[in-house]
This record gives C-alpha cells, structure tokens and sequence, in this order.
C-alpha cells in the first residue's frame, strides 16, 4: 500500500516538475496559465498523499458545488441536453420511429425548398414574427411608461394588463373565435351596423389574408402585459437625477424619452427583443387554436413551422424530414439573437 | 406685466399637466378595456344560453335568467375532476421542483468556486436560446424508450429541469453581496446550512417570480400535454377543455363555463404572488 | 479544454441513447420479416381444422386456449361506444380460458396515439383497431402489423363476402386486416321542415340536379328564422367524394379536375345560404350532429354511423325531439347515367401486430369479431358490420327508434361502395394535401381552378418520389 503511494508521489513530483520547466519555456499567457493552474491541481494531489488525505480540499469544494447543480443538471441533461445533441443526428438520418435508421446527408435539407409546405410556414412563421416583434415591444413599453407614472390604481390597471398573459390559451381562444366570429360575432356586428360594412365584405378573421393580422393582434394582446412587467422594472431602475437634469435643461416630455429613457432601457430593450423572437419562432397552439377549425389542421394560409414539424414527425413520421425542419427553427433563432448581440456590444461600445 | 406673465404661463403648464393626465387616464381605460373584455364575455357567456351568446340587439351582460347550472355540468359532462386533479398534481410538482432544483444549483453558479463552472453554465445559457419544439421530437423518442409515454411523470421530467429558472436565479443571488456567505462561512456553517439559513429566506422577490413564471407555463401547457399525455384519465384541463371544445362545439355558454374554472387557479396564484412580482423581475435582472 | 471534455461526454452519452435506441429495432424488423417471408409454425394447429370461418373460430380458441390467453386490445370511446364490450363479453362467452383487454386510446387521436404505442419496444397490444386507412398505412410502413395471408387461408375465410372491400386496403399482394365494421355514406333528412315547407322528400334515386333543387326548394334564407336547405360537415369528404361515386375516378388519381362541379354546387349553395358558411362552421368548430339536431338543417350527408347516435341521443333525451325527432335516411345522390346506390364506404378493421405473443389467438379474434358473429353483435347494437347481408340490415331496420318509412329501409342496400380513402404508401401525405387545399377552396382563400391545380401539383409531387 505505502509502496503504491510513494510511487504515485514520485510520478506526480516529476510531472510537476517537468511542467514547471515548460511554463518557464512558454511564452504565450494564456497557455502559460493553463500550464500553471495544471501544476497547481497536480501539486496539491501530491500534497494531499503526503498529509495522507483521501481527499484535497479543492476536490471537497468541487464535490460540495457539484452536489447543488446536480439535481438540476442531471435532469437538464437527460432531458434537454441529449435530446438537442440527438436532434442534430436525427436531421441527417433517415427515420420512421420503427424500422432501422439509416443516414440520409444532406437529403433532408435538400428537400426543403421543393416542398411547398415548408415554404408557406416558413413566410407565414416570418411574417408573424416581423410583425409580432415590434408591435409587443412598443405596446409593453408604452403600458410601462404610463404605468410607471403617478397615477391612481395602478396596481389595478398593472394587474389588468397582465391578465391575458395568465389566462389559458385554450380558454381564451375560445373567447377570440366567439367576439371575432365571422358572421355572428360582435366584432363584426359593430363592423356592419355602426361603420356599415358590407354583409359581403366582413372581414373573415381567421382564414384567408387575415389569418395572420388576427394571429398577431391575438399575441400582442396576449403578451404585452409579460414584457410591460419587464420594462416596468427597467424603468424603475432608472434614476430620476437625470429626469430632474433634463427638466432644468427645459426638456419636453419627448425629448426626455429619447435622450433618457431610450438610452437607458436598451439592454432591457435588448433582453425583450430576443425573448420575443425566440417565443415567436415557437408559435404553434395559438395558430391551432385560432385557424385550426374544428380538426385542428392549418391550410398553407396559416401553416407555422413548428405545426409543420409536428406533422412530419406524427403524423408522417418522418422524425429526419422533421428534425431538418427544427434546424431551420433553430438557425434561424440562432442568427438573429447573434445578430442582436452584436448590435448590443457594438452600442455599448 | 412680468407677474402675470409667469403666472400665465404657470397656468397653462398646470393646465397641460391636468390634459396630459386625463389622456393618460384615457389611454389606460381603453386598454384596459381592450383587456378585460374578453374575460367579461366569457364570464358573462358562461351564465347565458347558447342562444343568448350571439344576440346582439339588444346585447346584454347578465341575462334575465341566468344558466348557472353550466358551472354544474360542465363536471358531468367531461371528467373534469379528474383533469382538474391531474394538472394541480402536475404543476405543484413540477413548481416545487424547478424551484427546489433550481435555487439549488444557482448558488452553486452565484456563490462557489469550482471546476468547469463556466462550460457547465454555458450549457444552460445555450439552451435558452433553443425553442423546444427544436428538439421535441427526438426527446419524445427518447421518453418513450424509457416507458415514459402516457405517463405525468414524463411531463414532471420535461418542465422541471428547465434552464430558465437556474438562470433567473443565479442572477438574483448574484445581487446578494458575498460578505454574507464568506462571514457565515468563518463561522463555520456548512455549505448547505449557508444555502438553507441565508441564501433561501432573501430570495422570497426571486421564488414568487420563479413560481408565477412556472405555474402559468405548467398550468397552461398545450403541446407537451399534447404529445405526452394520451389517454383521458391522464389528460390535462387543457387538453380537456380542447377535447370538450371539439365535441360540443355549439354549446358556447358550457365551453365559457368550463373556461372561468381553467382560469380560477392560475389567477389565485398571480394575485397572491403578484405584490413580489416586479421586485422580482426586477432583482433577477430579467429586465437585461 | 474544459468545454471540450464536456462535450465529449456529451457525445458519448448521446450515442449510447443512439445505439440504444436503434439496438431493440432490428429484433422488431426481424420479427415483421420473419412474418411475411415464411408462415409462424404454430399456424399449423390451425391448419389441421379446416372447416367455415364460424367454426373455426372456436377450434381456434381451443388449440391456443389450452392455458388461460389474455388478449390485449386497442380501443377508442369505451365509454360511448357500445360495441366493444358486447364483442368482448360475446366472444369471452363462447371462448373459456380467453380474456380480452382493452386498453382506450381515446378518439380524437387514435391512430397518431396507436402508432407511437406501436413504434419500438415497449407495447404490449395483441390486436390493435384500425379507425382510418392513413394510419393503416403508415402502421403497415413501419412494420408493426403481422401480415395474415397465411391465416386467412389457414382458416379458410372466404373474403368475397366483404364485398371487394379488402381490396382495397390490401398492401402488396397482402392483406394486414380485416374488416370488422362498415360505414357508408347516406342523406339524412329532417321530415318536419319538408312537412312545413310543403316539399316532398327526398328520394333513393335523385340524381345531383335534382338534390341542388330540392335543397334551393326546401331552404329559407330569411334572416332570423333560417332553414338551411342542406349541411355540408367541414371534412373534405363531405364535398369531395361525391366526384369519386361514379366509379371513374378515385382520390390516388393525382388529378382532381372531376372535384370541380361538386365544388361549384356547394359553393353557390353557400353564397344563396342554402347551406352553411364554411368559414363560419370552422371558425365555432361546429360539429355535424349540433347542426342536425338544431332543427334548421333540411339534409345532411353523413356516414351511418350517425344513425346509432341520432336513435340514441334522441332516447335519451339529449337532442330535443321536436326539433329533429321525426328523421329519415335516402341514398346518396348519383350523377346522371349512373345507377342509383352507389355511396362512399369507411371500414373500421382490426389487425394482429407484430410483437405479439398470442397471434394465433389474436387472429382468432379478429376473425371472430369480422365473421358472421361479429356482425351480428354489432347490428344488435345498431351498427353496421363489415359482412353485411339482408339478416343484418333486417336487424337494423327493426330497431327501435328507426324510421319506419320503407325508403329509409331500402337506403341500407348499397350497390357500389367505394373507400373514402384507399390503400396507397403515401395516403397519409395525399390525403393532408387533398384536406388542406379544399380548406383553402371552402375558405374562398383560392379560386376552385387554384385550388384544383394545387392538389394536382403537391399530389403529383408526392406520386413522383
């Protein structure tokens, strides 16, 4: 047993040792400190054999930090982690879910833009997107601001505005297809006896060329109460000096939201924009609910991505077409959060 | 001359400042309307025959008579005692152990010192960014390998874990100054009494928004329900009340009925929880 | 470095679940291989009795039930379908020692929720129902179906009495079910709102001019007490598939072009609202039996299966009797020079699958449940059975509830019935083409020429590959 030891020790000396001579022989930093904290880790095993610990106090330290992420960690890992790193083979395989798989290249990926379907989810997923984005954003942010004024029950309208976030997206399209409905809904009922709109020309709200207004309008008013929460606490972490400073300056109301406020909210501003986007890639159930009719299929007027993807896994199980489909999703979210990176560090700069 | 000047001028300030504040009421009110509207009509549908629902003229809010046996048969109609039992069992799970797991593992990030900290916390960040649905399909196979399919406990593993809570609530515990833990460690506490004694009582703002944030997503979850959950003593209130929409399409005051109840619990929630919420939001750096 | 250990551990543990995942798939392909290529040895027990299907059956029973058999079995709707469990009772009765379980999958998406049941390892189902030939065929595709060629011969069922049928559904020379239930198509009829409006009723033998008349003759678009002359369900069979009733054309065909009159019928009943807005009925989900019994739908096209329904609810007190108690059936109308009784056929079968233990038995069963004794439970329940002859239709006819009227009695002899969707590889995929496009078409989103050229192009790209 002692002998094992000591041999061990002699081995991590001479590494140690051996390290020593290369950190002085290397000249780059960066690997120069790597090297060193290698030493480090090597030394203080040796140390801990000659005090005859089982164990080093770094080792204790991870153990301890390691037992906290563990119960999170092990669970993100099986079940978020694995199933991403499987999602990316899956789209170069081809696979039914049954019978052997067998790799497919770049087949899948080759299809996309021969099929038809592909393409209308991904313009009706876009369209949602370039329109849903903005419209929340500026919707929330003005709620905030008026909100964040001095005003009377503003716990009330605070609590208001966040409702639609709360209620449940089953229950509350419901309610949409009833007011909205096309022949019969109160919406319309207004639209035909106060603006005296045609019979024929009520607007069809949840087919055709409207699908997609209706999807949008239906997310603003659904989400803006989120995000106003969001801008509310940005806006109160900005101090009021600088409004006092703008007011002696002879700054309107304008004036101090562009010079101040704006400025001051961009990184709040920054954090909404990318979580609205990646929430509005992931539109699926409210397309369902609203242009799904009764069986709950999408016609190439409301078609969204992730519907698709649902489909060809499914449905077709064709789990490879459709893991080629998530990629796409998944670029897509990737470029414009990158992109949205760079503009922030480029302002910040 | 000068006087009436600056007091003219005064006045009409006043007078802007009381305009600019009736606007602001103005605008609030329209919102708010534009809010709430919906959740009247519902309530108000839901006491109302299906024949009353469509009629506009004269349009009224309470009916004469109103229908309260819908709230009673909208049970007997679908078991929605048992979807109702499903889904408090499924998001008081999943709520306590996102934030049992997640405030756990975000002291570790926030407030230790150790090996890999930054790859293992960039794996979770790089996460955030991916929508689920990326990676649904092949988690399902995965679930279903493991004998999960059709069970609740497949839903439990797939929401509890979520990236997004470490997240939030590292950055809370990132605002609690160190000295806190450093002087209690001198003092000889553990590691996990730190955790238990210090870190957890301070982060009520986090917990509530965290909870708030949970429960609403747990509660109001369509898709993964969807693919999971299969047969109907498993099934969720809200695939139950899609199931319900589907087979009673025309009984609207029903449909409204069984919609009040789906929103009950999530509402109790937010209103108990919601005087912590901005402080929350706020504390997490969710703002940015 | 850090990063890269982790994300070669992540690797690692990713193909483990990989290999995993594949590594129990090559035993089930096996298995469904072994199945086509060479017959199971147990068949031969069967073979040795080679009498009638009804027979056979109970031999069946006996050679594979020497020890207690437990059949498990996928269902949809228990609760509300009376059937299943007068088939199960019925065939436990007259079989000791056999114990059928069903397992309910639920209707709204059964043959999405059975394929994942079916997919890898891990299910235990012996017979499965077929509710739709899509899910069939992609059931079929991933090999999860035993092929029973070799049974029914075995057995020596005899398969000209589903009437051509199986034919339809038979998959590269073999056949992975057998019918157990067939629905098809007929006008149902409100005979008040005729008697109101002093119209006659429909006939057995009307020919489409003469249905888009009597539809224009009996409605009453008055706003406020409105008749809807006829009600169009928003499934593409309901419009569709009266192109198909000539015999000349078929839904596989990749060219659409005989769907147009039927549309230009529906929809210029739609813009003189002698039916329902397709927009409208999409827009509340409406389902067809909230229409019917509402009291202001004159016809409806719907399959028999609304028969079992309407006798039932109206039993029951949940559709108002006054409003739509006094109904009656005719056949489906035909096009000009075709004889009349030609209608559109669904088939609900059932099949053995692959992994199971007990197929002998299993396909015992099945044939059972779609012999001469099934059927009778079935029309005893007041549904109409894939073996259909004049004692069953005599059956449902003298049902309690019926109408009594002698042209309702004679809807229930079909003379042509063709599927509503037949067996081809990418059914599942035409058939969400042939849905999607005539939502577009209903929803005036595109013109009928559009939309037709539509189906033609995504159709003929799915035939190419």
């Amino acid at each position: 047993m002692d002998e094992k030891k000591a041999a061990r020790l002699q081995k991590l000396e001479t590494e140690a040792a051996a390290l020593m001579g290369k950190i002085r022989a290397e000249d780059d930093i960066e690997k120069k400190k790597q090297l060193i904290a290698k030493r480090e880790r090597i030394q203080s095993q040796a140390n801990s054999i000659k005090n005859n610990r089982r164990i080093s106090r770094e080792a204790k330290r991870d153990l301890v930090a390691y037992s906290f992420i563990a119960p999170n960690f092990i669970g993100f890992a099986v079940f978020t982690l694995i199933p991403i790193l499987f999602a990316f083979v899956l789209a170069f395989m081809n696979w039914d879910g049954s019978n052997a798989p067998s790799f497919a290249g770049l087949s899948n990926f080759a299809r996309l833009p021969q099929d038809t379907f592909f393409v209308a989810a991904l313009k009706n997923t876009l369209i949602y997107v370039v329109g849903t984005v903005p419209l929340t954003m500026i919707a929330s942010l003005a709620l905030a601001i008026v909100l964040n004024q001095k005003i009377r029950a503003k716990g009330f309208f605070r609590t208001v505005a966040f409702f639609p976030y709360v209620a449940s997206l089953v229950a509350i399209t419901a309610v949409w297809s009833m007011i909205f409905h096309p022949s019969k809904g109160p919406v319309n009922y207004l639209l035909l006896t106060v603006f005296g709109v045609d019979q024929k020309n009520l607007p069809q709200w949840f087919s055709g060329g409207l699908v997609l207004l209706t999807l949008i309008l239906f997310s603003v008013w659904k989400y803006m109460g989120y995000y106003m929460v969001i801008y509310l606490a940005g806006l109160q972490g900005i101090s009021g000096e600088l409004y006092e400073a703008g007011s002696l300056d002879g700054a309107n109301t304008w004036q101090k939201f562009l010079y101040i406020t704006w400025p001051q909210l961009r990184s709040t501003t920054f954090f909404v924009v990318v979580m609205l986007t990646i929430n509005c890639f992931k539109v699926y159930d409210i397309a369902v609910m609203l242009a799904g009719g009764g069986d709950g299929k999408l016609s190439t007027s409301a078609t969204v991505l992730v519907y698709y993807i649902y489909q060809n896994a499914f449905n077709y199980w064709d789990l490879g077409y459709s893991s080629a489909i998530a990629m796409v999703l998944f670029l897509m979210v990737l470029v414009i959060t990158l992109i949205q990176f760079r503009y922030e560090k480029k302002i910040s700069e | 001359m000068n006087q009436t000047a600056k007091s003219k001028k005064f006045r009409s300030k006043k007078r802007a400042a009381i305009l600019g504040k009736v606007g602001i009421y103005a605008i609030l009110l329209l919102i708010t309307a534009c809010m709430i509207v919906p959740f009247l009509w519902m309530l108000s549908a839901s006491i109302k025959s299906d024949r009353e629902v469509f009629q506009m003229n004269p349009f009224v809010w309470i009916p004469e008579i109103p229908k309260w046996d819908n709230y009673i048969k909208i049970w007997t109609k679908i078991p929605l005692l048992k979807f109702v039992e499903n889904t408090v069992f499924l998001t008081i799970v999943v709520t306590f152990l996102q934030l049992l797991t997640s405030s756990f593992a975000a002291y570790s990030f926030a407030k230790l010192e150790f090996k890999h900290k930054n790859a293992l916390f960039l794996a979770y960040i790089a996460t955030i960014a991916m929508p689920w649905q990326v990676y649904m399909v092949p988690q399902f196979i995965m679930m279903r390998q493991m004998g999960l399919n059709d069970k609740l406990l497949a839903m439990i593993c797939l929401q509890a874990f979520s990236a997004f809570g470490v997240f939030l609530m590292k950055q809370f515990y990132e605002g609690i100054p160190g000295e806190l833990c450093e002087a209690a460690r001198i003092d000889g506490m553990s590691e996990y009494k730190i955790y238990a004694k210090i870190m957890l009582p301070l982060s009520k703002p986090a917990l509530s928004t965290l909870t708030i944030f949970t429960f609403v997503s747990t509660w109001n979850d369509y898709l993964g329900p969807l693919i999971y959950l299969k047969s109907e003593s498993k099934k969720t209130i809200q695939l139950g009340l899609k199931m319900f929409i589907g087979q009673y399409s025309s009984e609207y005051g029903l449909i409204m009925a069984g919609s009040v109840l789906s929103l009950i619990p999530v509402i109790i929630v937010f209103l108990c929880l919601q005087k912590y919420f901005v402080e929350g939001v706020a504390s997490t750096g969710l703002k940015g | 470095m850090r990063r890269k250990m982790v994300s070669v551990l992540l690797t690692g543990a990713m193909l483990a679940t990989v290999l995993a995942g594949c590594g129990s798939k090559p035993q089930d392909s096996g298995n469904a291989d072994a199945g086509t290529d060479t017959p199971a040895p147990a068949d031969t027990t069967q073979a040795d009795t080679p009498d009638d299907a009804g027979d056979d059956a109970d031999a069946g029973a006996e050679s594979a039930g020497g020890e207690a058999v437990t059949l498990k079995w996928a269902i949809w709707d228990k609760d509300t379908t009376p059937y299943w469990n007068a088939l199960k009772e019925a065939y436990e009765a007259s079989h000791d020692g056999v114990t059928i379980e069903m397992t309910d999958l639920g209707s709204a998406d059964y043959q999405t929720v059975l394929a994942t049941e079916l997919s890898g390892s891990g299910s235990d189902f012996d017979v499965v129902t077929i509710k739709d030939v899509p899910g069939y065929a992609t059931l079929v595709s991933k090999n999860t179906l035993e092929p029973l060629d070799t049974y029914i011969a075995d057995a020596g069922i005899d398969l000209s009495q589903y009437g051509g049928v199986d034919k339809q559904v038979t998959v590269d020379g073999s056949l992975y079910e057998l019918p157990f239930r067939n629905d098809f198509w007929v006008i149902f009829y409100n005979k008040d709102i005729f008697d109101a409006a002093g119209v006659d009723y429909p006939t057995n033998d009307m020919t489409f001019e003469e249905y888009d008349a009597l539809a224009r003759q009996v409605a009453d678009p008055t706003f406020g007490s409105q008749v809807y002359g006829t009600h169009y369900h928003t499934w593409r069979s309901a419009v569709q598939l009266f192109g198909v009733l000539d015999g000349q054309h078929s839904i596989l065909d990749g060219e659409y072009d005989f769907f147009k009159p039927y549309y230009e019928m529906v929809l210029s009943q739609e813009d003189d609202t002698i039916c329902r807005n397709y927009a409208d009925l999409s827009a509340e989900g409406l389902h067809y039996s909230a229409a019917f019994s509402g009291g202001d739908v004159a016809m409806l096209n719907m399959g028999s299966w609304y028969i079992s329904t309407l006798i039932s609810s109206l039993q029951s007190g949940e559709y108002d009797s006054s409003l739509c108690g006094n109904w009656g059936i005719v056949k489906y109308p035909h096009a000009e020079g075709v004889e009349p009784g030609s209608t559109l056929g669904t088939i609900t079968g059932l099949a053995v699958t692959s992994v199971s233990e007990n197929k002998d038995a299993a396909f015992d069963f099945v044939a059972w449940v779609s012999g001469a004794e099934g059927a009778k439970v079935m029309a005893e329940t007041g549904n109409f059975p894939a073996l259909m002859n004049d004692e069953v239709s005599g059956i449902i006819a003298g049902l309690e509830g019926f109408p009594s009227d002698e042209a309702s009695k004679e809807a229930l002899s079909v003379s042509n019935l063709y599927l509503e969707v037949p067996y081809a590889e990418n059914v599942s995929a035409i058939n969400d083409i042939l849905d999607t496009y005539h939502k577009s078409i209903m929803n005036r989103e595109v013109s009928i020429d559009e939309g037709i050229a539509s189906m033609n192009e995504e159709v003929g790209k799915i035939m190419a590959q």
